[in-house]
């Protein structure tokens, strides 16, 4: 983890130049610290002219704070055109060609992007602006439901990309890049979008280099940082605290990518815009709530990484506390990001510390199936043997506000598993006083109301009910009222980093995490990891391909909750 | 566990001197056994509730256990399986052991009849062929049509058929069925043939403890000439004796009253088995289970929440030149009364004590005394003029040849409703019923109230109601349950749309649905008085209708014409205006189905 070393102090108001980046209500609002200098009126003006326009063509609804796209008569008014140039740091690493490039593309593809942008890779490695288009092109996909001109727009989209090759802690290199920049720029105001898509111990050299050469002089600069951000809360704090010296908070977007996807966006929208729901989301109606993470395979040879992590920091910290909050949150007052985000930290607030008594952790071990054998989690080169880090863990937590107290909140997320699924799972409470008792055997927290929305694989949201089963008898039985997505939308849904990009190009942040967030969600786990690796507690194992560690069972048990996911009776 | 005990006449307590000679005989049911009645019941209600799946309140059957209990608990516990096991209604039904074995005499009178024919002895032969008919059983048909018990036979096969889930066997057990259809030729008011009648039950009844049902599927006008007739010279000696009647029970308060008196004079009240044939139908059967058995309906179930309700019938025919019945009854009689009101009445009634018949009708009364007799303003009616639509021409209703070309009976209707009770104070109950609409359907539902305080408000245009949840029952064609609901569409945007939680019973449930008649029927043989109308509930819902129809009647009012297979008359979508409310089946959205 790199500490704030940067030599070279520069002033935070050299990267602050964010002119347009705060709506009326936010500065109203000030919930931030932040320094904003120098704003034209025209701008603000423009703003909310601009701001419709955008909307309606890629629109994402909810109010975008901070764009510059243009229309004709906006140009001529400013007689500056904008542009964006989206600069990816890490061009040849992997997430770059699986995930940022083909989101850009999709978005290129799709229209959203304004007519003025530039591509631009840096990394360490050699490459001409032709060897990155063609690693690129190798990547690049069109929609299945609308192919025509696909390779039209894939060369039109090469030719907006560029290279530069230089390291991620050189100034002049930085330099080198800001000059290329300015070129393709030719005059217009330019905002830049950096995308750091390298590791950690790195960020704040790249982003101190690119701060100090490589910001725009005129429009907004905006830094996408991806996960992890620290490993507990001290080593998070510092993180932001290095990132701040040369950036402010709203030119930070935290990416959790799992905020980006199509279910998760539509939590919101299940809950506030649907009256049927409104009454029941408390604990006089909710009885626990789970959220569940599982993947069908291992490290497979790349864990290195993630075994200096563990799957407490790689998904439940961020992923699944972050759904949990967006579940949990109180009304917002708005859609704004900063209304939204606000009550999101009020519940992470409000959650009581994680208990080691409250997580389980294991490990995989290896499997024979047939003639198959799937190594063991230690079995992976890449890992120590006698690794302690757990690949699997649930973990119970609660929160202590007038909503929700008591209702566990049961988190599970595990790797190399029997399934591949993200899904949230609400059981409600048995129905007081029920006349048809009789006919629900011992236990009636067995059919009880449960609410399903499966984030992946097969997007779709479900309600299981009790109905009569059609007969002449008395029969119940449990079905599910189901919104299956492929069948109801038969378009493809975008990926989580193409709604991303789109976002932090609008500057909605939204679906951002904001550092107060950050450190709340890193307080209660800290203490947790802290006692995890003192007391050096051992996973239990489980066979790979298996439904996970007999002990959530039990974690599960002592709340009085069964997992959803584990019952024989659906899918 | 042999639980063995012996036979006691139907729950009524029927010590008290009654007029009739139908009552109840107690000859069999000493008074020691009466007094512990109560106790004994209990348990035996307790040990049904395991046995079987028809565990509702069975008060008075001669029954005994059948199937070793713990297969049938396993089977209860699976919850996976897709439709009930065929022992659903086998074990209930008067299986005997012992000395005094039970049986059922059933007798179709008017079994000549068109619904005796399509439905009754159909809806016989499939409970048989689901083996949920006690062991002894006779089904008897009386008519004044002279056949022999081969022609009657003939006759009934002709409509039967089999399951299509399970069609082996099915000419066998026709077979079977059909020796055990007897006919007896009579008039409906000659005491002395069903003397006769009575001679010949006996003899297939053979000693055994005997139970009588009689289906009358007959004009009302000769309901009471027959009751008198039954229950003087052919109800049962030593076991219960039962009467389903069907609609109309009577065109207005004061005929309704007269035909229940009528009744009364020859039957008990627990004696009387008025159909509504539409409370057999699957989803209305499920309706309660859904209130009573989802949490997530409970909080919503009020005024806070749900801005209406709509109860939705129609037809896509007409007359059909059969409407002489039809004229002197009109549509609001013929569904909106009977069949609409008591969905409404199972949709908003408190939640009952128990499932126990009385406990359930009880709510039922309640809400029907706390609703507000309609309102000519409040009713639109309508009637179906001709049309002729690609070369077709489709007839009106004054042109069919039974009813008289000055008439003004409606076929179609819709109305508001209202129930001041604290629950429900303000929320319009809708009702539509036609005929020779374009479509056939009949569903119901509810539309909740706008989100409050919408933080979604812009993304729905200028009316918020039109955006709201809405929970859909559909009692038929192709039976489905669904939430309306608003999500976001999948893409970068942030649009809205409703979509729809969806639940269609053919695709979950394989299953044949029975027809209402079975479970009627079968209800009927097991006392099971749930599904049937009580007087004082028929009196409530008379109330609520008869000053309407007297009005309509003595002011002679025009209904709209609307044309044959049209959607109705646009007066419907002024009386929804009126009170706020979309009719929910002819917005534009996509329908499943």
């Amino acid at each position: 983890m790199a500490t704030c070393s940067s030599s070279s102090f520069i002033s935070p108001s050299s990267f602050n130049n964010d002119p347009t980046q705060l709506p009326k209500t936010l500065q109203k609002g000030l919930l931030l610290p932040i320094r904003r200098s120098n704003i034209p009126l025209l701008h603000i003006h423009s703003n909310s002219h601009l701001r419709k326009q955008f909307q309606s063509k890629c629109s994402n609804g909810y109010p975008l704070n901070a764009v510059h796209f243009q229309d004709e008569a906006e140009a001529e008014a400013e007689a500056k055109e904008t542009t964006i140039s989206i600069t990816v740091v890490g061009a040849s690493g992997d997430l770059a060609k699986k995930k940022i490039f083909p989101a850009l593309f999709a978005l290129f593809y799709e229209d959203c992007l304004p007519k003025h942008f530039t591509v631009f890779g840096y990394a360490r490695s050699k490459l001409t602006d032709e060897e990155l288009r063609n690693m690129i092109s190798r990547t690049l996909t069109c929609r299945i439901d609308k192919r025509e001109n696909c390779s039209d727009k894939m060369v039109q989209f090469l030719q907006r990309c560029f290279y530069h090759s230089g390291q991620y802690g050189s100034e002049e290199n930085f330099l080198e890049l800001d000059r290329k920049l300015k070129e393709k720029e030719a005059g217009r105001l330019p905002n830049r979008l950096f995308y750091l898509s390298i590791p950690p111990n790195i960020f704040v050299d790249a982003v101190r280099c690119a701060s100090c050469c490589a910001s725009s002089a005129t429009g907004w600069t905006r830094v996408i940082v991806e996960k992890p951000f620290g490993r507990d809360s001290e080593s998070s704090g510092e993180l932001t605290r290095c990132l701040k010296q040369y950036l402010t908070e709203d030119q930070i977007f935290r990416i959790d990518h799992y905020l980006g996807k199509e279910l998760v966006e539509n939590l919101s929208v299940l809950r506030f815009s649907n009256l049927v729901f409104e009454p029941l989301w408390s604990r006089q109606y909710i009885r626990n709530v789970q959220l569940i993470f599982s993947e069908d395979f291992g490290v497979e040879g790349r864990g290195g990484y993630f075994d200096s992590y563990g799957i407490i920091r790689d998904i439940m910290q961020n992923h699944l506390l972050q759904i949990l909050a967006l579940f949990a949150m109180e009304t917002p007052v708005s859609l704004d990001a900063e209304d939204i985000r606000n009550e999101k930290v009020k519940v992470l607030r409000s959650m009581r510390t994680l208990q080691l008594d409250d997580v389980v952790v294991g490990q995989y071990k290896g499997h024979t199936k047939g003639s198959k054998t799937y190594p063991s989690y230690t079995d992976d080169p890449t890992i120590p043997n006698h690794s302690l880090t757990a690949t699997f863990a649930a973990a119970a937590l609660f929160i202590d506000n007038a909503r929700w107290d008591g209702v566990p909140f049961l988190m599970k997320a595990g790797k190399a598993l029997h399934n591949r699924r993200a899904e949230i799972r609400v059981q409600f409470r048995h129905v007081p006083g029920n006349l048809y008792k009789g006919k629900f055997g011992m236990d009636m927290d067995e059919a009880t109301n449960e609410l399903v929305i499966r984030v992946q694989p097969d997007e779709a949201i479900y309600l299981t009910i009790n109905n009569k089963i059609p007969g002449l008898g008395m029969r119940l039985d449990r079905s599910n009222l189901n919104l299956l997505y492929k069948a109801r939308y038969p378009r493809e849904i975008p990926d989580a980093y193409e709604r991303l990009l789109l976002d932090a190009m609008a500057g909605e942040r939204r679906l951002f995490i904001r550092s107060d967030e950050l450190d709340a969600a890193w307080a209660l786990f800290t203490p947790l990891l802290k006692e995890l690796e003192e007391k050096k507690i051992a996973p239990e194992l489980y066979p790979y391909g298996s439904r996970g560690p007999v002990g959530e069972h039990y974690l599960a048990a002592k709340y009085n909750i069964r997992w959803g996911d584990l019952t024989s009776d659906d899918s | 566990m042999a639980l063995s005990f012996p036979n006691y006449s139907s729950s009524s307590p029927s010590n008290l001197p009654s007029p009739s000679s139908f009552k109840h005989h107690q000859r069999t049911t000493p008074s020691s056994i009466l007094s512990s009645q109560n106790s004994f019941r209990h348990r035996f209600l307790k040990w049904v509730s395991i046995q079987s799946a028809k565990n509702q309140n069975l008060n008075a059957v001669c029954m005994q256990e059948a199937l070793p209990s713990n297969e049938t608990l396993k089977k209860l516990k699976d919850r996976s399986l897709p439709f009930a096991p065929p022992e659903e209604c086998g074990n209930v039904v008067g299986f005997s052991t012992g000395k005094e074995e039970c049986t059922v005499s059933i007798t179709v009178v008017g079994a000549s009849g068109d619904l005796a024919k399509k439905k009754i002895f159909p809806a016989l032969f499939a409970l048989y062929y689901e083996d949920c008919l006690p062991k002894h059983f006779t089904i008897f048909g009386y008519a004044r049509s002279k056949m022999t018990d081969a022609e009657l036979r003939n006759m009934v096969s002709k409509t039967l058929t089999c399951r299509i889930d399970k069609r082996e066997n099915c000419s066998e057990k026709m077979n079977q069925f059909l020796k055990r259809c007897f006919y007896h030729s009579g008039q409906y008011d000659s005491e002395e043939h069903f003397v006769e009648l009575d001679q010949k039950l006996k003899e297939h009844e053979a000693g055994r403890i005997t139970n009588r049902l009689f289906y009358l599927s007959i004009p009302p006008n000769i309901f009471i000439d027959v009751v008198k007739c039954a229950g003087l010279s052919a109800s049962s000696s030593n076991g219960w004796t039962r009467v389903i009647i069907e609609k109309p029970f009577g065109r207005d308060s004061e005929s309704s009253a007269a035909l229940t008196r009528g009744l009364k004079q020859y039957l008990e009240e627990d004696q009387i088995f008025r159909i509504d044939h539409y409370l057999g139908k699957e989803l209305v059967e499920n309706i309660s289970v859904l209130r009573f058995s989802n949490l997530l309906f409970e909080p919503l179930w009020s005024r806070q929440y749900i801005r209406n309700m709509q109860f939705i019938f129609s037809e896509d025919f007409g007359t059909e030149g059969r409407g002489g019945y039809f004229d002197s009854y009109g549509i609001i009689r013929d569904i909106m009364q009977n069949h609409l009101l008591q969905i409404l009445a199972l949709f908003a009634m408190e939640t009952p004590v128990s499932l126990d018949a009385e406990d359930i009708r009880n709510e039922k009364v309640k809400v029907l005394r706390s609703m507000r007799p309609l309102q000519l303003e409040n009713v639109v009616i309508g009637q179906y003029r001709s049309h002729t639509k690609n070369g077709v021409t489709y007839a009106g209703y004054v042109d069919d040849k039974m009813v008289p070309k000055d008439s003004l009976t409606p076929t179609f209707a819709a109305a508001a409703l209202f129930i001041d009770n604290a629950r429900w104070d303000g929320v319009p109950f809708l009702m539509k019923a036609g005929k020779a609409l374009h479509t056939r359907r009949a569903e119901i539902r509810v539309q909740f109230r706008h989100v409050p305080g919408s933080l979604y408000k812009k993304s729905f245009g200028k009316d918020l109601d039109q955006a709201t949840n809405e929970l859909v029952i559909r009692v038929q064609p192709d039976e489905a349950i669904y939430l309306k609901i608003n999500n976001k569409v999948p893409g970068l945007g942030m649009r809205l749309d409703r979509s729809d939680l969806y639940l269609h019973y053919a695709a979950r449930y394989s299953k044949e649905i029975p027809d209402a008649y079975e479970r009627l029927l079968l209800d009927a043989i097991q006392g099971e008085r749930r599904l049937f109308i009580r007087s004082d509930e028929l009196d409530a819902a008379w109330k609520l209708f008869t000053p309407l129809l007297k009005e309509l009647e003595e002011k002679k009012i025009t209904p709209e014409l609307y044309p044959f297979g049209s959607r109705g008359p646009v007066r419907a979508h002024y009386l929804a205006e009126k009170y706020n409310v979309q009719w929910g089946d002819l917005s534009t959205e996509h329908v499943h189905g």
